[in-house]
């Protein structure tokens, strides 16, 4: 007999009992939507990262500072402490193509004429820092101008969705006003640095000159300076981003502002952009790890609720087995007729989890504005898994069915 | 006949001192020693009272059911040595079960009853449905190819039935009450087939408790107690 036949049969056998199966397979469904959804969504987050950090951002040290005792993202527990000196000296070192300061620009609100909504922080870089190709339209700011580069989410904030070349007015926290003129929108609004986390809020960009206004007296210079809380020490290449931070944890420790200004019990991080695509990659590995255990639960549940109602499904067709005898089945074909209702069920269970999980997990990555990454292998694997479990769970019930006398099934009521 | 025949090679089916005994319980001797010769092309009625071992003289017979003691060839196959496989495959081969409560598929088309012989015999499936459309049309129900049993009426069930024992070209037709669940009009239309099945050179065994329907046969094997009573010769 063969295995179309068997799938054929399993089919109508399935088609006859639609509730009884969809819920038989609802344990199934539910395991594999939860890895499927998962691996979607942590596949299309390393993708998004990749995209931002591996890149241009594959040359990018990232420098803050960290009280020893607190773990977290980066950022985590930063202070300003690097001058502009701090800067300057680093952009000297070494195979460093340039440094970029980061500082957050504190405010109320925000405000389109009479249009005004509440926006906590602006972020400053120190450099004009986008690239026309991050833009969709306008350029990035200069520094020294009062300019501002929007994202999507924050110029949609307004009625009149704002537009490179608008004028905005900034409240800052300390109550002054200032206006600034919207000289370009970017293309996405997800993160544009690893210290700003992967949500989609809005967020407004600007130049440190003149916006950025925490300053020190600089420990060397004698002169009030800038103090920064990050900084992006760029190398030349991917090839020297590991000697450069060597040096720069050598110049912080050593020669730095910062290392006069830090508090004690606070550690520079200088961290590339590869360690952090490790961290990444280490959570989302403990959490499918996790995610997985929850999945391997819901495939027993389901794979005993297919043992169950094979069993059911055997005895209600004592009959159909003693026919199929009747006309020349032997109990191999018997078994094979059972063991493929129960690998079908189990696959139908995958596929449908699996449909759900990439819907699911689509929707996410709209919802946060990841690159949507479609994980082929995990397909295959789901629909393994589909039929590895209805076998299992067919096993015992098919070898009931094929070892029932064909003369006490013809007889069943 | 007051004596049963030595084996020939014309028989389609040929018991020798056939035994066969239930052991739950109380020992019973369904069959008590059984000989029985049936010639290709024949015609036999098996005729006797409720227990008296019809049923499972049809089941040995078709390699349902294995005698404790004594032989039973088969379309030329001894089949006392037959592994449950080869059995199964002789089954398949050489008989074509009809029994009284149809025992048809539930949710399988008269085209795929009619086929599913053919499934476990290995026929490739373009064959397979062209051979049930032409036994369908055989038995008069060229037009209910897609219907389900449900959808068919009791005589109508007991043709496809009769359709589906047909699918191997079996070497013996066994006939369990066939006409049992039916009303007399329709038992005369199916018993009218069984009798061309025959006239076309079909071996049928007929098991029955009515003289009426044992009369459609050549020959009618009365049993008693797991013992063949008489052999009776009918003319016509
Ligand atoms: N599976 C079985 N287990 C025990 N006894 C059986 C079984 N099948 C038949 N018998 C017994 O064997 C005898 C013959 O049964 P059966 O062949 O069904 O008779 P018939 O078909 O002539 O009515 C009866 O006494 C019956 O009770
Ligand atoms: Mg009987």
């Amino acid at each position: 007999m063969d295995l179309g036949e068997s799938v054929g049969m399993s089919l109508s056998a399935i088609r006859g009992h639609k509730l009884r199966s969809g819920l038989t397979v609802l344990g199934v469904v539910i395991g594999i939507t939860a890895v499927i959804t998962f691996v979607t969504l942590g596949g299309s987050l390393q993708a998004g990262l990749v995209g931002d950090l591996g890149g241009e951002g594959a040359s990018n040290v990232n420098v803050w500072s960290s009280p020893t005792e607190v773990s977290g993202p980066p950022g985590a527990g930063a202070q300003p402490v690097f001058t502009d000196r701090d800067v300057r000296e680093l952009d000297r070192q070494q195979d460093v193509r340039q440094v970029v300061a980061r500082g957050t620009v504190r405010l109320s609100t925000v405000s389109d004429g009479n249009d005004t909504v509440a926006l906590q922080q602006a972020t400053a870089y120190g450099r004009s820092y986008f690239a026309p190709d991050d833009l969709r339209e306008g350029r990035s700011f200069r520094q020294g101008a009062d300019e501002a580069v929007l994202n999507p989410a924050a110029a949609a904030l307004f009625e009149d969705e704002l537009r490179a070349g608008d004028t905005l007015t900034l409240a800052l926290e300390d109550g002054r006003e200032v206006d600034v003129r919207v000289v370009g929108v970017l293309d996405t609004s997800t993160a544009q640095d690893p210290f700003e986390g992967f949500t989609q809020g809005p967020r407004v960009y600007l130049p440190t000159d003149p916006f950025y206004e925490r300053v020190v007296t600089g420990p060397t210079s004698g002169d009030p300076e800038r103090v920064y809380q990050t900084l992006f020490v760029i190398a030349d290449g991917p090839e020297q981003v590991g000697g450069v931070r060597e040096r720069t944890l050598t110049y912080l420790a050593e020669e730095s502002d910062a290392a006069t200004l830090v508090a004690p019990n606070v550690e520079f991080v200088a961290q590339t952009n590869e360690q952090l695509l490790d961290q990444v990659r280490d959570i989302l590995d403990t959490l499918t790890a996790f995610v997985t255990g929850v999945a391997v639960i819901s495939l027993v549940v389901g794979a005993i609720g297919i043992a169950n109602i094979m069993l059911v499904s055997v005895t209600e067709r004592t009959r159909e087995i003693g026919i199929m005898k009747a006309v020349g089945a032997r109990d191999r074909d018997v078994l094979g007729v059972f063991l493929t209702e129960a690998a079908v069920l189990g696959v139908v269970g995958a596929a449908v989890g699996t449909v759900a999980g990439l819907a699911v997990g689509y929707a996410g990555t709209v919802f946060v504005d990841l690159p949507f990454v479609v994980p082929w292998e995990w397909g295959v694997v789901a629909v393994v898994v589909g039929v590895l479990v209805g076998v299992v769970s067919g096993l015992y019930p098919a070898w009931n069915a094929a070892r029932t006398d064909p003369i006490d099934a013809l007889r069943y009521e | 006949m007051a004596t049963v025949p030595e084996t020939t090679v014309e028989s389609a089916v040929s018991l020798r001192d056939v035994r066969r005994r239930y052991d739950r319980g109380e020992p019973v001797d369904a069959l008590a020693g059984v000989s029985l010769d049936l010639p290709r092309g024949s015609y036999t009625a098996v005729m006797g009272p409720s227990g008296s071992g019809k049923s499972t003289l049809m089941n040995v017979v078709g390699l349902l059911d294995t005698p404790t003691d004594g032989a039973v060839t088969i379309g030329g196959t001894d089949a006392s040595s037959l592994s449950e496989s080869e059995r199964a495959r002789v089954r398949g081969a050489e008989v074509g079960f009809v029994f009284q409560t149809f025992n048809l598929m539930p949710r399988l088309t008269a085209l795929d009853n009619v086929a599913l012989p053919m499934v476990f015999a290995g026929v490739p499936r373009p064959e397979r449905r062209e051979r049930a459309r032409r036994l369908l049309e055989r038995v008069g129900l060229g037009d209910r190819l897609d219907h389900l049993p449900n959808e068919l009426s009791g005589g109508q069930r007991q043709r496809v039935a009769i359709a589906r024992a047909l699918a191997n070209d079996p070497a013996i037709l066994l006939a369990d009450e066939p006409t049992g669940n039916l009303d007399s009009a329709t038992s005369d239309a199916v018993l009218a087939l069984f009798d061309e099945l025959h006239t076309e050179g079909n071996t049928v065994l007929l098991v029955t408790h009515e003289r009426a329907v044992a009369e459609h046969a050549e020959r009618i094997v009365h049993v008693l107690d797991g013992r063949v009573e008489r052999v009776e010769t009918l003319r016509r």
